[in-house]
Parts: C-alpha cells; sequence; structure tokens
C-alpha cells in the first residue's frame, strides 16, 4: 500500500542552494520548478501586491535578455514559464521536452538571478496588475476568496490576497521590486527540483553549473506572529445586483506541518470533501440549496484557517449558513460514523496517486516537503497514515477547529436582501464590494 | 503513461476492444506506470441533441444519472464508489455527455458493476428530478446568470448560429430546464443512453483480456435501442457581420469576437489549433504581444477553437482595460487578423506553436484520465481514437501559408459575431 516516489537524488550546493532531481518513465518531459523562500507574507505594509509583481517582473529582463527574448526562447522550444507566488514563496515553473533542459534552465536562473526590473516593463505590469484588480469586481468568487482571507487573518501578513490590494499596487514603484529581490532573492534556502525523462547525474551537474554559481546574501523570512482569534461576526460584500450569495464560513486552523495534519485531512474530506461528504449531502443532495459547497484547511507554513465555501440563490443565502453551522455542530458533537471513516479512508487512499501521475505534480511534492518540512515519507506512507486517523481524532480535531462560536460569515450579495438575516450569526458588517479590492 | 518504443506517443498498438452485438463499443488500454485506472463512458448526446422546449435536457439528465438505478439505489452510485477508493463525475457538451471515474485499481469490477447498472436500469423519479433541477438553476445562476462572460458566452452562440441547435447554451434556457418532466428523461434515456450510442474506455493498471471480459458479461445482457433521430444541422449562410450588447452592472468592459470554423472532420481543424497557438498561447503570442503588451487594451485575451461534431466556433474574450472601447479593441484585434490573413504568421512563429501544442498533448497524455479523455474525443469527434496521437502529425504538416488560408476563410470581418459588454452603472 506505500506509494512509490522515484529515487531523489538532492545535493546542497556551496552557495547554501539545494537542487533535487528524480528521474520517471512516461512522457519525453522535464518539470522544473524553482521556489525562492519570498511570498506575500513579506509584502511591505502598504505595498501588498509586491511579491506577486516581482515574480511577474522578473521575467521581464535580465542583464542578457529582454522580455520579449525570454518569452520568446521559452515559449519556442515548446514551453510556457508560470511566475508567481503565495503567501510563503515565490514559484517560477516550466514542463518542456527534456531535451531543452539546459537551455531553459538557462533563461530561468537568468531571470531570477538577474532581473534588472526595466522600468517601463515595471510601469506597465502595473497597470496591467490594477485593470485586472478591476475585472475581479465582476467575480463574486473571486470578491468572497478575498474578503475571506481578510476576514480570517486580519492584520496577519497571511490576511491580504497575493495580488495585493488595487490601492496598494498603485505606489509600487520600481525601487521597491529591485529592493525586494535584493533582500529577499537569494540562494540560501532556493530550491530547484528537476522531475522527468532526464540523467540525475547530467541535470544535478547542469544545477550545479547554473545555481552554484550565485552570490547573493538574501535575508532569512523572519518567523510570523500567530494569528488573532477569529471572532463570531459576519461581514457582507455589498454587490447589489446579484441574484445568487457567495457564502464562505472562515475558522481557526493550522499550520502545514503539524501533528495534525492527518485527523485534519480526514475529518474535513469526510464534512466536505468529496461528493457524500455531510455538507454535499445535506446541502445540494436533500435541500437542492447549491450546485457546490465544500470545506478545507487551508495551510500555510506558520498558520491556517478552516473554511466552508459555497454558494446560493439570495433567498437562501442564511439558510445554507445556517445547514452548515448546524451540520458543523453535528459532527463536532458526534464525529464520524464507522461508514464515514472508512468511506473518506479509502476515498482519500485510493485518490491519493491521481495527485502523483505528473511529472509537475512529483516535483510540486518535493517542493512542498522541503518548503513546508514535513518529510517524504509522508507521501510514501500517506495511505497507512490516513488509516490510522480514528473516528476520535477527526472528532476532536473538528472541535478544535470546525466552525461552532468563533468564525466569521462572509457573504458577497445584495446586502439589502442579506444582512437582517445575516444578524442572528453576529454583528453584521456591510462593505462595499471595491472596499475588498 | 504508455510510450512507444521511441519514447515518445502512445502505443495504440496496445488498445483492445470491439463493439458487442447491442452497440456498446469496448476500449481497454494497460498501463501499469501509475496505480490508477480511469473509466470513461462516452455517450454521443448532448445539446446538438435537443429541441427548443427541452434545451438542457442533456445536462439536466447528466445529474439524474448519480440518483439510482436497480441494484445501486439514490446515493449509492458515489458512496460505494468512494468506499472503495474513487471518485466520479461527468461533464455535457454540445456534442457529448461524458462519465468517468478514477480510483484504485481493487474498485475495478465495481465501477464496471455501477456503471453498467445505471446503463441498464436508471431509477428515474420526479422526486429526484425536481432536486435535481434546483441544483442545475443554482449551476445556471454561477456559471451564467451571475458571471459576465457566461451572459456574453450565451449571446455569442446565439448570434452565430440562427438555425443549429449550437445556438442554445448546453445548460439550457432558465424556462426550459423548469419544464422538462419525467416523462422527458425517459424517453431520452431510452434513446441516448442505449449501448450502440456509447464507448467505453478503460485506461490504466489493468489486464486487458480479463477487464474486456468484464466488462461483456456486464453489458452484454443491456438490450439495444433505436437509432437517436436525426440532428437538424443546416445553417444559413452569414451575409455580415452580427452584434450584439450585454447590459450588466459590471465594472470593467469586456469584448468577445466569434466567427463560425469548420467541423472537427475537416483537414481545416488542426490549422486552426496552431493559428489559435499562433495568436494567444502564451507571453510572446501576437494578440497578447500586441493588444495587452504593446496597445494595452486588453488585461487578458483568450482564443478558444473547440471541435464540434458540426461546425463550431472560433472565438477571442478579451477583457479590456479600464476606457477602452470595444470598438477600439475590436479593430486592433481585427487588424492583426487581417495581418495573418494577408502576409501569415512567420515560419518561427508556426514553429513555436506546433511545439506548445505538442507539449500540450504531450501532457494530457501524462495521466490515465487524459489518455481516456483524449482517445474518446477523438473517437467521437474524429471517428478513429488514432486521432488522438495523429493529431501532431497534422500539427507538424501545417504551414505559414496554410494559416494565411484558414485565417482568411473562416476569420472574415463580414463573418464576423461581435458582443460587447457594456458596464452599467459602477458601484
Amino acid at each position: 500500500m506505500t506509494i512509490a516516489l522515484p529515487p531523489i537524488v538532492e545535493e546542497r550546493l556551496g552557495n547554501g542552494a539545494t537542487v533535487a532531481v528524480a528521474r520517471r518513465p512516461g512522457i519525453p518531459l522535464a518539470a522544473v520548478r524553482l521556489v525562492v523562500r519570498a511570498g506575500s507574507a513579506l509584502d511591505p505594509r502598504g505595498r501588498s501586491g509586491l511579491a506577486h509583481l516581482v515574480a511577474e517582473a522578473a521575467r521581464r529582463g535580465t542583464r542578457r535578455r529582454s522580455g520579449e527574448r525570454i518569452d520568446e526562447q521559452i515559449e519556442s522550444l515548446g514551453a510556457e514559464l508560470g511566475a508567481g507566488c503565495d503567501e510563503d514563496a515565490t514559484y517560477f515553473g516550466l514542463s518542456a521536452p527534456a531535451e531543452h533542459l539546459a537551455q531553459l534552465l538557462d533563461v530561468v536562473l537568468d531571470l531570477v538571478i538577474h532581473p534588472t526590473f526595466p522600468a517601463a516593463e515595471v510601469t506597465r505590469l502595473r497597470r496591467r496588475e490594477i485593470a485586472a484588480l478591476e475585472h475581479d469586481l465582476d467575480e463574486p468568487g473571486v470578491l468572497a476568496d478575498r474578503a475571506m482571507l481578510e476576514a480570517a487573518y486580519g492584520a496577519h501578513p497571511y490576511g491580504h490576497p497575493v495580488e495585493g490590494l488595487q490601492r496598494h499596487v498603485g505606489r509600487i514603484r520600481r525601487a521597491d521590486a529591485q529592493g525586494f529581490h535584493a533582500r529577499w532573492y537569494g540562494p540560501a534556502g532556493t530550491l530547484l527540483v528537476i522531475v522527468g525523462a532526464v540523467d540525475p547525474g547530467e541535470a544535478l551537474a547542469l544545477a550545479r553549473r547554473r545555481l552554484g554559481s550565485w552570490r547573493a546574501s538574501s535575508e532569512e523570512p523572519p518567523a510570523l506572529p500567530a494569528p488573532a482569534p477569529v471572532r463570531r461576526s459576519v461581514l457582507i460584500v455589498d454587490r447589489p445586483d446579484l441574484t445568487q450569495s457567495q457564502v464562505r464560513i472562515a475558522s481557526r486552523g493550522i499550520p502545514r506541518s503539524g501533528p495534525e495534519y492527518f485527523p485534519a485531512v480526514v475529518a474535513s474530506s469526510i464534512f466536505g470533501g468529496g461528493f457524500t461528504s455531510r455538507l454535499v449531502e445535506e446541502i445540494r443532495v436533500n435541500r437542492g440549496l447549491s450546485y457546490g459547497v465544500r470545506s478545507r484547511f487551508a495551510m500555510s507554513r506558520e498558520a491556517g484557517f478552516f473554511f466552508v465555501s459555497t454558494f446560493t440563490k439570495v433567498e437562501t443565502t442564511a439558510e445554507v449558513v445556517e445547514v452548515a453551522l448546524g451540520e458543523s455542530a453535528r459532527f463536532c458533537e458526534e464525529g464520524p460514523t464507522a461508514e464515514e471513516l472508512q468511506r473518506g479512508q479509502s476515498y482519500l487512499a485510493g485518490l491519493y496517486p491521481l495527485s502523483l501521475e505528473t511529472h509537475d505534480q512529483v516535483a510540486e511534492r518535493i517542493c512542498d516537503a522541503r518548503l513546508y518540512g514535513f518529510g517524504l515519507d509522508e507521501v510514501t506512507g500517506y495511505r497507512e497514515r490516513v488509516r490510522e486517523v480514528s473516528a476520535e481524532a477527526c472528532r476532536d480535531v473538528a472541535r478544535r477547529y470546525f466552525p461552532r462560536e468563533d468564525r466569521v460569515v462572509v457573504a458577497v450579495g445584495p446586502a439589502s436582501r442579506i444582512a437582517r438575516a445575516l444578524e442572528r450569526f453576529g454583528p453584521v458588517t456591510v462593505v462595499p464590494a471595491r472596499r475588498v479590492l | 503513461m504508455p510510450t512507444t518504443a521511441d519514447g515518445l506517443v502512445l502505443d495504440l498498438s496496445k488498445i483492445v476492444g470491439h463493439a458487442l452485438p447491442n452497440g456498446l463499443r469496448l476500449r481497454v488500454l494497460p498501463d501499469r506506470t501509475a496505480p490508477t485506472v480511469s473509466y470513461y463512458t462516452f455517450f454521443q448526446v448532448g445539446s446538438r441533441n435537443e429541441r427548443i422546449g427541452a434545451t438542457g435536457i442533456s445536462h439536466l439528465f447528466e445529474h439524474m444519472m448519480f440518483n439510482g438505478a436497480e441494484r445501486y439505489g439514490p446515493k449509492e452510485f458515489d458512496r460505494v464508489l468512494e468506499s472503495r477508493g474513487g471518485s466520479s463525475n461527468a461533464y455535457t457538451s454540445n456534442d457529448l455527455t461524458v462519465y468517468y471515474d478514477d480510483f484504485a485499481p481493487e474498485a475495478l469490477a465495481t465501477v464496471v458493476d455501477l456503471e453498467s447498472d445505471r446503463m441498464r436500469s436508471l431509477r428515474i423519479t420526479p422526486e429526484t428530478l425536481e432536486q435535481e433541477r434546483e441544483v442545475v438553476k443554482e449551476e445556471r445562476r454561477l456559471r451564467t446568470e451571475n458571471s459576465v462572460f457566461g451572459l456574453m458566452e450565451e449571446q455569442l452562440e446565439s448570434l452565430v448560429f440562427q438555425a443549429h441547435p449550437y445556438r442554445w447554451p448546453v445548460i439550457g434556457w432558465r424556462e426550459d430546464i423548469e419544464r422538462i418532466d419525467a416523462e422527458d428523461c425517459r424517453a431520452f434515456f431510452r434513446t441516448y443512453y442505449a449501448p450502440g450510442n456509447a464507448v467505453i474506455y478503460a485506461v490504466g493498471d489493468l489486464d486487458a483480456d480479463a477487464t474486456l471480459a468484464l466488462l461483456e458479461e456486464a453489458y452484454a445482457g443491456i438490450p439495444a435501442g433505436p437509432p437517436p433521430p436525426p440532428v437538424a444541422r443546416g445553417e444559413p449562410p452569414q451575409r455580415g457581420e452580427r452584434r450584439a450588447t450585454v447590459r450588466y452592472p459590471a465594472q470593467a468592459p469586456a469584448l468577445l469576437v466569434g466567427w463560425r470554423g469548420p467541423a472537427a472532420r475537416s483537414p481545416d481543424a488542426p490549422a486552426l489549433d496552431v493559428l489559435q497557438a499562433c495568436l494567444a498561447v502564451g507571453e510572446s503570442s501576437r494578440l497578447r504581444r500586441r493588444l495587452v503588451r504593446e496597445a494595452e487594451v486588453a488585461v487578458s485575451v483568450h482564443v478558444s477553437w473547440g471541435w464540434r461534431i458540426d461546425p463550431g466556433v472560433f472565438y477571442a474574450f478579451m477583457e479590456l482595460a479600464p476606457g477602452v472601447t470595444p470598438e477600439r479593441a475590436g479593430a486592433l484585434l481585427q487588424e492583426e487578423i487581417a495581418r495573418v490573413a494577408a502576409r501569415g504568421p512567420s515560419p518561427s512563429e508556426v514553429r513555436r506553436a506546433r511545439r506548445l501544442l505538442r507539449s500540450a498533448v504531450l501532457h494530457e497524455l501524462a495521466t490515465h484520465g487524459g489518455v481516456a479523455h483524449a482517445l474518446g474525443q477523438a473517437e467521437a469527434l474524429r471517428g478513429d481514437y488514432g486521432e488522438a496521437t495523429r493529431v501532431l502529425e497534422h500539427y507538424a504538416a501545417v504551414t505559414p501559408g496554410d494559416l494565411r488560408r484558414v485565417a482568411a476563410e473562416y476569420l472574415d470581418p463580414s463573418q464576423r459575431c461581435t458582443v460587447a459588454l457594456d458596464p452599467e452603472g459602477a458601484r
């Protein structure tokens, strides 16, 4: 029942960077993933969105290449470069025919190590980011997720969307991008993972040459404070025109690495994963209140939160919250039945290999293990670990984290039609949609 | 995924399969690179087979398939599957309804049992229909009625097609969703879910012969059905540009421009894939460079060309920058397309597009689900599952001259349909 991972050749280079290479059979592609330990949690006050903009702007030019040259070189080899960040790290990734690995690695490392952030390019990207955020106003689900993040974390460094707030992005200057790169991008802690149809010895030698010569002293990201507790409250993001409300319920949670990980995954799956979860059963199947509902632990390196996510016609907004909270209370009281636990465990164990089918997925898992500090035995032993979780452990983890008293309800919809009904879930704050932009 | 001796693409010679006397086609492809199996059932029915008054029935019916049959009753399908380490879902398109299960190899016999049970003896009750009707109405509110792109896409299809059933949305018109009754569903099931209208693909960690035997035993007893009625596929010629405006309380403007392309079986279909990649795949693609980076009229540009049984739609969707009018963005778009039609993309642009498409095909073939999906789509749309890999040869044969020709032939301004979003009132 153990999950097989390909043999991983890993090396810590003299400059502090780590390289991991794994040869896998299958399609003749190579997945490359480079992780810099600097994410949106490091955005300076009043400059949210900076880490994200730096990731995007890095590819817009280096000492040796213009942005257009970078795009052309990568794409003419059949690859598309992904660059972006989350709250903990910045990622550069691509997947391409393995025979082009050397050329592609050369370009990727060039833009990570030597970006010049041309002024005109930074200005243009900033304009585009601001305009793109404007379109987010027309996406109720996106508004709900942005509002939930702030509601769950408050002023914590995790409490803003990676794309930033529009008013902050407008303040970002080229010097901010240069400063962020100089301060946080460096070989120490940087991780390069290559998975696919490659010879590990050759790939490692290549990485040593290209990455090992990087000399820069970056700062280590500081430890983050614990987030303030979530308080019983309701946040309404007003969109008067909608006929369907987007609903989120957030409560406290856990960081990615810790002893509660497996009980949390199993409990959340039984409660709101899959098609037979408690939430799907009550909200979709028995009541037809929504097309979709799920729950999940959002887990970052240093903190996390638990959330329920759904949507329903405006008229049943309060009802869907009531049902979700009722199911949460019931789960906290009773825990899962023996049948539910068995089903949930089989579901997670059976589907886990599907998340490791491609080179990219394997590369991502290796990166996550190193970034969050969990061992790869968690991957290979996933099925056993899931099977070891007891009904009591599920109930206990639910009692600690599922929404009960201390939780925030977020709804995006017409405030005039939903605010009154939501008052029973706590003190209501109504904000215009632009406020969460 | 399975590879050939040269390590490049799928080895189709490993597929075993045939058609049963009741018409059901079976395809099995063993591959043990990952301990998973993907099981796809393709029914050749979609919104294309519907009629006015019952639009959306294909999609609504897809929901009904999860609500119990003779041996596995209501709520049992997903419960049994999940308890054996699997998951299931489905989608409906203009042409097809596709059910797929991904699971641990040990669950194969259970999956065959579950799937054959519902193909043989689905139970359709007014109660489950009412329940799914509400769910589908929420889905429609989500994807269409509260979505800028959804509203615009619905308008575009109605402009591009005046007679063909592609003119209504796959999810159906709201009034029709409300009107469909249990008897409609039963008749629909008898006609379109008969074994002769279906193909099964099982791909993954399995034994080919044993799986085939299992499938034969489970499905052979399902009686053949009547042939589905022909589709009214006529479409009058378009004699000039068509325009529509969507007024909606949105914040930012957007533009959707479409043209009618060829059918999936046309040799021009792969050429339009290459054109699509030249235009809008990657940062160095023509439209991204020109419209997003240089002119800054758009925040994003997305070009879609989806193969369909009958001639489908080639479209460009742009989220516009603040203050940019749809007219200006549309003019720049047409200018770029006219340039391609007149002078064609350079050989290096075509090479780049072909390589990107090749990577995309390899990516799809990297998972068992992707392989099953690609094979089934190729068989349904091109009439031969071998097209799933042969498409790489088609791409390799496309020249700049081909792209000039298809751009001129299909993307002519007189054949254009334009939907502009008029954002009314700021919030």
